[in-house]
This record gives structure tokens, C-alpha cells and sequence, in this order.
């Protein structure tokens, strides 16, 4: 039985949700990957490194996510979990993210549209999301878009 | 030198990074990346609920994948030189699959003292098929600074 998406959120912004970038979390996150790059799990190499400290992989945006909002915005679409693919991502590194640093992230949708191919019609829900820093300036941009099987 | 640093001028337009093996991919790497990247969605642990979901089974999340594409990019050009990397997920990862990414130089800038070199990067599994596809960007340092 083929399922409709809600067009009606196109153009929604969702509530703006801080997330902390944890030391703890790059190196969780690089070992998952299995990337053992010195310069995001030794704080020594990081140190000596012209940033400083430890950078985070180019994926690691990844993880700020607030799960309230993932699930509201699956029932703003009118989805079940099941029926989602990913389809593309893309971030856009501003600058090199730094631990113990908190940013704002703002999330919109920004487009939905339809195509129908061998493998049935899907809907590609494009959403993005744009993380900033304490002065306001933009570290991370983040465009997903999401497959709905219909 | 798995990390080796590349300058800007060295790199030539047309040529491919060193090639990264990932994999067998195994159901514990897809619980980990769900513990770290906070996505449990269930597809990429429960076989039941993936079968039930008509996708034949459990499958890698494509962020997974991503992430060892992005790997690539910065064995060959160095952790924090990535500025932008996009992707199109074009084929399921599964258990037991292999993963191999790639990239070619398709262009190289010098502009305003920044020397940024642009990559065609892709994942294909062990029987050739694309599993990823997309573009990124690195920032390189130069001799001449």
C-alpha cells in the first residue's frame, strides 16, 4: 500500500538545540569508523598541531542530533522509521571544531520532491542544518537528504 | 607513510589517492557506529525488522561508509584538511561486504593564498559495484608559503 508524505513541512524550521563537542565523543566516534588518525585520539598530537588540540573527523557533525526533534520530524512527514533511506549528505567544514566547544544547531526542511523509478516511487525529504558558535559564526553546514520508500 | 602530507604542488590533476580497504563488515561495527553517531535506527541492528522493512536484512548505515571514504581523504591529505565532502549513498553495504575507497584529483586552485584541491571520491564493495559516490574539497599546504 503506498503512503503519502507530508508536503505541508516544506520550509519548517525546527527549535534551535545546543550540542558540546566531548573530547570523549571524537575519539568514540573515529574508533568506530575504525580511523586510528593520531590527530583525533592523541591529545599529545593534538597539542603539537597547529590547531591546538584535536580535531574531529570531516563526518562528525553527524552526531548532533537531538532525538526529539529526529522523531518529530519523522511524524511531521507522517513516516515510520522503517521506510527511510539515507540518499545524500554533505558537510561543509567552515572551520576545524574544537573540544569543550558548544554550538547552536538550526535545522529547516528545505525541499520535498517525488520520483518514481524500477525500484518503486520514492519522496526525498532535503533538510539542512547549520551549527554556530558562540559569536555567531558558522562552523558546520550540514545537508542531508533522506529517501522515503513509498 | 600512512600520513603522509602532500603539498599542493606535488599533486597532479588526474592522478589517484591511495586506495582504503575496509571491512568485512561485521554486525559489531554497525553497533558501535550506532553508539557513537547516536542513529539506532533498528535496520542497521535487527534482521528481523530489516527483513520486515522488505530490505532483505540488516545493512551498514551510509554514514558508515561516508565516514571511511572521508578516512581516505584524510590518510591521503591529512586530518582537518577536508572543507567539504558530499556524497550520494548508490548501493547497501552489507555484512561480511569489503569496502574500498578511492578518489582522483579532478582540479586544483590557487586563490588567495589558498591552495584547495578538489577530489572525486567513491566506495565500491568487493564485486566492483559503487556503494558511494560524491565530490570533496581539501585545503593543502604549499612550498611557497
Amino acid at each position: 500500500m503506498a503512503i503519502q508524505v507530508n508536503r505541508g513541512v516544506i520550509g519548517k524550521e525546527y527549535p534551535p538545540y545546543t550540542v558540546t563537542v566531548e573530547r570523549g565523543k571524537i575519539k568514540e566516534f573515529a574508533r568506530a569508523i575504525g580511523d586510528l588518525n593520531p590527530f583525533y585520539l592523541d591529545d599529545a598530537v593534538g597539542r603539537a598541531s597547529e590547531w591546538g588540540d584535536v580535531v574531529a573527523p570531516p563526518t562528525f557533525a553527524t552526531t548532533f542530533r537531538d532525538e526529539a526533534i529526529a522523531a518529530q520530524a519523522l511524524r511531521d512527514l507522517g513516516i515510520d522509521i522503517s521506510r527511510v533511506l539515507h540518499g545524500e549528505q554533505e558537510f561543509e567544514i567552515h572551520r576545524q571544531m574544537r573540544p569543550g566547544e558548544t554550538y547552536l544547531c538550526r535545522s529547516k526542511v528545505i525541499d520535498i520532491y517525488e520520483k518514481s523509478g524500477r525500484t518503486g516511487s520514492m519522496a526525498f525529504v532535503v533538510r539542512e542544518t547549520v551549527a554556530t558558535d558562540d559569536a555567531n559564526e558558522i562552523v558546520a553546514t550540514m545537508r542531508h537528504i533522506t529517501v522515503v520508500r513509498l | 607513510m600512512k600520513y603522509g602530507k602532500v603539498y599542493f604542488e606535488d599533486v597532479v590533476v588526474g592522478a589517484e589517492i591511495t586506495s582504503l580497504q575496509k571491512g568485512p563488515i561485521q554486525q559489531i561495527q554497525l553497533t558501535r557506529y550506532a553508539g557513537a553517531s547516536g542513529d539506532f535506527n533498528p535496520i542497521h541492528q535487527d534482521d528481523e525488522f530489516a527483513k520486515a522493512a522488505g530490505m532483505g536484512g540488516v545493512f551498514a548505515h551510509g554514514m558508515l561508509t561516508m565516514g571511511f571514504v572521508a578516512q581516505a581523504v584524510t590518510d591521503w591529505a591529512g586530518a582537518g584538511s577536508v572543507r567539504k565532502i558530499g556524497v550520494r549513498f548508490t548501493g547497501l553495504v552489507r555484512l561480511k561486504d569489503t569496502v574500498t575507497c578511492r578518489g582522483r584529483v579532478v582540479d586544483k586552485v590557487a586563490k588567495d593564498g589558498a591552495h584547495t584541491v578538489e577530489l572525486e571520491i567513491w566506495a565500491e564493495n568487493q564485486r566492483g559495484e559503487k556503494v558511494v559516490t560524491g565530490r570533496a574539497t581539501v585545503g593543502l599546504p604549499s612550498r611557497d608559503r
